[in-house]
């Protein structure tokens, strides 16, 4: 199983060679939390203020599915 | 003509050889004349042809003509009176008069650190300006791509603030500016095209007109639609919405840049096709038979799609300005997740939400505080105190955030009265048909709301 990530705004610092925006593919296995892809990622809590599944804002005990989009933001704000 | 304003008064001069000029030239030409320090504020040629869609330029700092009183067609009224630009020179440091200086300084203090604490003001704005917001609301589904068919694409990001940053910087522009002395967010930018011109400010609004709502990917062609438009003085979000709808109508194809750049132009020359683009997207829909009009009010709308923002959606519906993002700026809470989390594609908690935003800013935008403040108010508890504390010093009252509220309250008031005096009905509280009828995509999302709108202002 896999989910396709995504991370912004500076996030793509955490992951060696990784580029805003670009997919990244990550394993996954059964059960396996938005909280335990951050560690995957080495991306730090407290950084991933918005964490989106398939567009949807999500806590970080979400368990992920096979396919799933994630999209992961700092705090961020425009307009 | 153009009013000079300095310490002797004001006087109405001839405009001279800026008459018929662009924002850029005219800028130029004025500081030029003038000083160098003066501050200009002026219409293009928008303004002078009395195109609705036209808007009031003012100089950033570096003297480009970029920072726009952008919305509602105010170039024209400018224009209307016969004014080509307002010369403000000011040789010495203007000092507002201020009752308690101690005090107001004590405020200010603490306002510009409740600001710099905030991670959006203190740090998303300064490094990646509005188009930081490009990414988060295509990936939340509710980007408006191809004149509001869809809401997320591919190439989004390529137009988006991360990729701007970095062009600023390559091009020896800037990514971190401010758009006048003083700001602590700086979330302005001072982008650089391929051949050198410097543009000024790339914002999010106009990135996502010129850029995913046309299909465009480029962001220099984007970066051009902007000059042309600031040259013109032509209000981007109308004039991004309009080439939309064009496109819609089979005038330009979506995706092709330098057909949308070529249409622009049009509007400096007067022709019948520029007449239509100044206009707006309204206008332009009737002229070419296009019922997909994304449009309150006469006014296009910008970079939110209603369904799957619906908070905006509300916002856009009701605000006596017609479709004006800024207005109950609900993104906040839909998606920002800043001042509370509400649902962007449930309806509940929307009406609510869009109502409490639209009283805060009005209060707010009768500060003169810019609006971005508004991310770390909504935040922290001791952000609207902070506010009301400054202008007690300033002026000597001793006004409670209850006032505040009520003074939101009743400047809404007066707009809609104003409105309604003018012929607008509930009727005009609506979206187009369109939204309440298309599914948008990913989440097959439609508008709903129809008389509950009628409630937001049942204050
Ligand atoms: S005043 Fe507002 S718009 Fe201008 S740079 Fe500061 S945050 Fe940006």
């Amino acid at each position: 199983m896999q989910v396709e990530v995504r991370v912004f705004c500076g996030l793509e610092c955490y992951i060696p060679g990784a580029t805003f925006g670009q997919p990244i593919p990550v394993e996954i296995t059964n059960g396996f939390t938005g909280r335990k892809l951050l560690e995957t990622l080495n991306i730090p809590e407290e950084k991933a203020f918005s964490f989106l599944v398939n567009g949807r804002h999500k806590d970080l005990a979400v368990v992920l599915s096979d396919g799933d989009r994630v999209s992961i933001f700092p705090a961020v704000g425009g307009g | 003509m153009i009013l000079k304003i300095n310490p002797e008064g004001a006087e109405l001069l001839p405009a001279g050889g800026v008459a018929g000029k662009g924002g850029y030239e005219t800028v130029t030409m004025l500081k030029k004349q003038y000083g160098e320090n003066v501050g200009v504020i002026f219409i293009g040629p928008a303004g002078e042809m009395l195109m609705t869609g036209a808007g009031i330029g003012n100089n950033d700092p570096e003297g480009n003509a970029g920072r726009y009183a952008g919305r509602g067609g105010l170039g024209a009224v400018m224009g209307s009176k016969g004014l080509k630009a307002i010369v403000l020179d000011s040789p010495k440091t203007f000092d507002v008069p201020v009752k308690d200086k101690s005090r107001f300084q004590e405020a200010a203090r603490k306002f510009a650190k409740i600001l710099l604490d905030h991670p959006v003001t203190g740090q998303g704005l300064p490094a990646y300006g509005t188009n930081v917001l490009m990414n988060i609301i295509n990936e939340a589904g509710t980007l408006p791509i191809r004149n509001f068919k869809y809401g997320r694409w591919d190439k989004a990001g390529e137009v988006g603030g991360e990729v701007a940053a970095e062009l600023c910087n390559a091009r020896g522009g800037k990514a971190t500016h401010a758009c006048h002395p003083g700001c602590v967010m700086r979330c302005s930018n001072i982008y650089i095209l391929p051949d050198g011109r410097s543009m000024g400010s790339l914002e999010y609004e106009t990135a996502w007109g010129f850029g995913p709502n046309l299909e465009v990917s480029d962001p220099d062609q984007v970066a051009e639609m902007n000059y042309i438009c600031n040259d013109l003085g032509l209000d981007t979000i109308e004039a991004g919405v309009t080439l939309g709808v064009l496109a819609e109508a089979g005038v330009i194809p979506f995706g092709d840049g330098k057909a949308a750049i070529a249409a622009l132009e049009e509007v400096g020359k007067g022709s019948p096709l520029g007449r239509v683009i100044g206009a707006g997207a309204t206008t332009a829909g009737k002229v070419y038979g296009v019922t997909r009009v994304p449009a309150v009010k006469g006014q296009g709308i910008p970079a939110y799609d209603p369904r799957s923002c619906r908070g905006n959606g509300v916002t856009y519906a009701t605000s006596p300005m017609g479709a004006d993002h800024t207005a109950g700026y609900a993104v906040t809470a839909n998606i920002l997740k800043v001042g509370g989390y509400v649902d962007p594609t449930k309806d509940e908690g929307q009406l609510d939400l869009s109502r409490n935003l639209q009283i805060a800013t009005a209060a707010v935008d009768s500060t003169g505080l810019c609006l971005f403040v508004a991310f770390a108010v909504l935040d922290n508890p001791e952000g609207l105190p902070t506010i009301v504390e400054m202008l007690n010093a300033m002026y000597g009252i001793e006004l409670t955030i209850n006032d505040v509220v009520a003074l939101g309250q009743s400047i809404l008031k007066v707009e809609r009265e104003f409105n309604e005096k003018a012929g607008f009905t509930k009727e005009h509280d609506r979206l187009p048909e369109f939204f309440y009828n298309e599914e948008l995509e990913p989440h097959k999302t439609k508008f709903t709301f129809k008389e509950e709108l009628d409630e937001v202002f049942n204050f």
